[in-house]
């Protein structure tokens, strides 16, 4: 429609279609309301449960200290959540990541005992080898799942064995001791009072979100999640993508081993056993659609907060981990039982409208 | 096509042909790189240490057929096992009243599944990880974390009953006494599974749900039975293995439930659903302990236990998909012909 196509025909609108109009912007609003609730409801849970800990023992709970400790703690779960989160948006999931990343981390522990005096340079090497070393992880399982057609959660589950099984053939079961020195000053260092680890996590969020959401390659991650029939009639090569997917989805576990040997000076095959479920947890309580096509990173970081915040708080209150296990699955379930009564709700109501309208794809932010 | 060819036919309706292949390719050469696997008190010690994995197993494919994932089920058979010892004490309690005590135990767990699952049709691996975690979370944190080396007197009996003793090369190889109940209940599964409307509405539902529903099947009803059915089964499959380990660790099984899975897939049954059978099942069961117990004798130290697992496991699904893949194609081929002849 051209502009005096425009000016010339809007004399001519019958009421009706002025109503359409209208009635067309107040949906699209309405429906990015809802878009939105998801992560609103997470941001309302991430402060409930800050406050409820503060509530219950301030003295502790805001302890600069324990806030310090629950940043550095938060980015390596976080990116694993995220990692996951991807995976999911294709409808896939990915239960390697915990996997990947211990292999990061052993590879980069392993190159440090070799090189023991690296210097700056060597060091960044040595990370840099360990990173490719998961993005590998992921590329496997991209191979395995676009080119071969193992289904996901096979494939991963396959190559969690494998990658976990080589890792312990590696290190013999045994914890690995030494990190490049100056990977561990940087995982204590701090700015302008922020841990750097914190810092890294919100800048792979970011980044991560704005492939998700201002690339060509998120909008086909999403097509593909929401229905790949549609997506492979639209001309969206489903292999690539699903390629991508899962290598992204390693190159942010392998990032999170970086984390994890920067944080703590050690490296084993068996670390983290009891985060495969966590950051499903996590990714699903922020707002994921584990049947693809829907999820926010901003969801997940908050989820990643929550949970933490009521781990931290569990601690402080002297519950023990098995409390906070028990809190995960219940947590985990009330989401879902949450999230599934609201859609069949908004379901029955799209299903009485006034006229047939078109659907809207979901966009996420 | 009614008459199959028979090479079709030896390949079995889900691929059990070619898990017997792999198994006999398997057994062949780790009895070339050490005579001593077919002796018989390793085949007996690989029969015990495949017991309790073919009834946890049994569950799983009732699961996978109806195209769910199962992962609680470890936890649930740890829990019934471990309650039902703790609650007992060490005193003389009837093998009976465990037994009843355990499946209790685990149909209540099962039920939670079951409840979750069919009434909200949630996704069935999310619901099972995150009751694993609960129900492991209220096992350690107010059941018991403690070791239990004191069993109830029946069990400690039952440890130690075999059916078989043959002496082999100075000692003596003794088959343990549950493969009479564990091969019952593969023959309960197998009947109930094919002769029954609910074993066939398993399959229904797996196939596709919707047609399920359509076609009359009571699917929410038949899923509630499904996962208390599979609380059952994992409670069985925990007390014989507290019997068998003649000890109670709240520690145990859990951790071993993708192993299990692994072997079911292997067996043939298709993740999607629709698809599955008790022998091939139980031929992955084998295959997969086969393998972690006999590494060792060909002389691959045991640190490869979980790599060699998960190699298998990827090579059995990925010839899966390639040769779905190559059927799909062939489907299309056949439609292009006909649109020819048409």
């Amino acid at each position: 429609m051209t502009p005096t196509e425009r000016t010339t025909g809007r004399p001519t609108t019958t009421p009706g279609r002025v109503n359409d109009e209208v009635d067309a912007r107040t949906r699209s609003l309405v429906s990015r309301v809802q878009m939105e609730r998801g992560t609103l409801r997470m941001l309302v849970l991430t402060v409930a449960a800050f406050l409820l800990f503060t509530i219950l023992n301030p003295s502790v709970f805001l302890d600069p200290l324990n806030i310090v400790n629950m940043a550095v703690a938060a980015p390596e779960i976080g990116l694993l959540a995220i990692a996951v989160m991807v995976a999911m948006l294709t409808g896939g999931i990915d239960l390697s990541v915990v996997a990947i990343a211990n292999a990061t981390g052993i590879t980069i522990s392993a190159l440090s005992t070799h090189f023991p005096h690296a210097g700056g340079a060597t060091t960044g090497l040595i990370v840099v080898v360990g990173f490719l070393v998961g993005l590998l992880g992921g590329v496997v399982n991209g191979l395995l799942i676009s080119r071969v057609g193992i289904t996901p959660i096979l494939a991963t589950l396959g190559t969690m064995q494998l990658f976990n099984g080589l890792a312990i053939v590696y290190t013999g079961g045994k914890t690995l001791y030494g990190v490049p020195r100056q990977l561990t000053t940087f995982g204590e260092a701090t700015l302008a009072g922020i841990p750097l680890l914190f810092i890294v996590f919100v800048l792979a969020a970011v980044a991560v979100a704005v492939v998700l959401n201002r690339t060509p390659l998120g909008l086909k991650l999403f097509l593909q999640g929401s229905n790949e029939k549609a997506a492979q009639y639209s001309g969206i090569r489903l292999t690539r993508t699903l390629m991508a997917t899962y290598a992204l989805s390693g190159a942010l576990s392998a990032l999170a081993g970086v984390v994890i040997v920067a944080r703590n000076p050690t490296a084993s095959a068996d670390y983290g056993s009891s985060y495969v479920l966590l950051v499903i947890v996590i990714a699903i309580l922020g707002g994921t659609n584990p049947s693809g096509g829907f999820g926010t990173v901003t969801g997940v970081v908050l989820a990643t907060l929550t949970l933490q915040i009521v781990q931290t708080g569990f601690n402080i209150m002297r519950l023990s981990n098995y409390e906070y296990a028990i809190a995960q699955g219940v947590i985990l379930i009330l989401t879902l039982v949450v999230d599934q009564v609201s859609r069949r709700r908004r379901v029955n109501k799209r299903a009485t409208p006034r006229r047939p309208s078109e659907p809207k794809p979901e966009v996420a932010q | 096509m009614t008459t199959r060819k028979p090479l079709a036919r030896l390949k079995g309706g889900n691929n059990e042909g070619v898990v017997v292949l792999v198994l006999l390719v398997v057994v062949v050469l780790m009895t070339v790189a050490n005579p001593e696997f077919l002796s018989f008190s390793n085949l007996f010690s690989i029969v015990r240490s495949s017991l309790v994995p073919t009834v946890l197993a049994l569950g799983v494919l009732m699961v996978i057929i109806s195209g769910g994932i199962d992962v609680s089920f470890t936890a649930i058979a740890i829990f019934a096992a471990y309650s039902t010892v703790t609650w007992v004490g060490p005193g003389g309690a009837g093998a009976v009243v465990l037994l009843v005590l355990a499946c209790v135990v685990g149909a209540a767990l099962g039920l939670v599944n079951g409840l979750v699952i069919s009434t909200l049709r949630l996704p069935t691996l999310i619901v099972t990880l995150g009751t694993s975690t609960m129900f492991k979370g209220v096992l350690i944190a107010y059941i018991g974390a403690q070791y239990i080396a004191d069993l109830p007197e029946a069990m400690a009996r039952l440890g130690n009953a075999n059916v078989l003793s043959i002496p082999s090369g100075g000692e003596v190889a003794n088959l343990h006494v549950f493969v009479i109940p564990v091969a019952a209940l593969c023959v309960l599964v197998w009947w109930v599974l094919s002769h029954t409307m609910w074993g066939r509405s398993l399959y229904a539902y797996g196939g596709d749900p919707e047609a399920a529903r359509r076609a009359g099947f009571p699917v929410v009803r038949a899923q509630i039975i499904l996962y208390t059915a599979v609380g059952v089964l994992a409670a069985v499959g925990g007390l014989m293995h507290v019997t068998l380990s003649r000890n109670a660790n709240p520690q145990d099984l859990v951790g071993s439930e993708l192993d299990i899975i692994a072997a079911v897939v292997l067996g043939g049954a298709s993740i999607f659903g629709g698809r599955g059978s008790v022998l091939g099942t139980v031929l992955g069961v084998f295959l997969i302990q086969i393998i972690q117990n006999s590494l060792i004798l060909v002389g691959i130290p045991s640190v490869w236990q979980r790599a060699a697992v998960g190699a298998i496991l990827l090579l059995g699904v990925g010839v899966q998909a390639l040769s779905a893949k190559r059927t799909s194609r062939k489907v299309f081929a056949y439609a292009d012909e006909e649109v020819v002849a048409a």
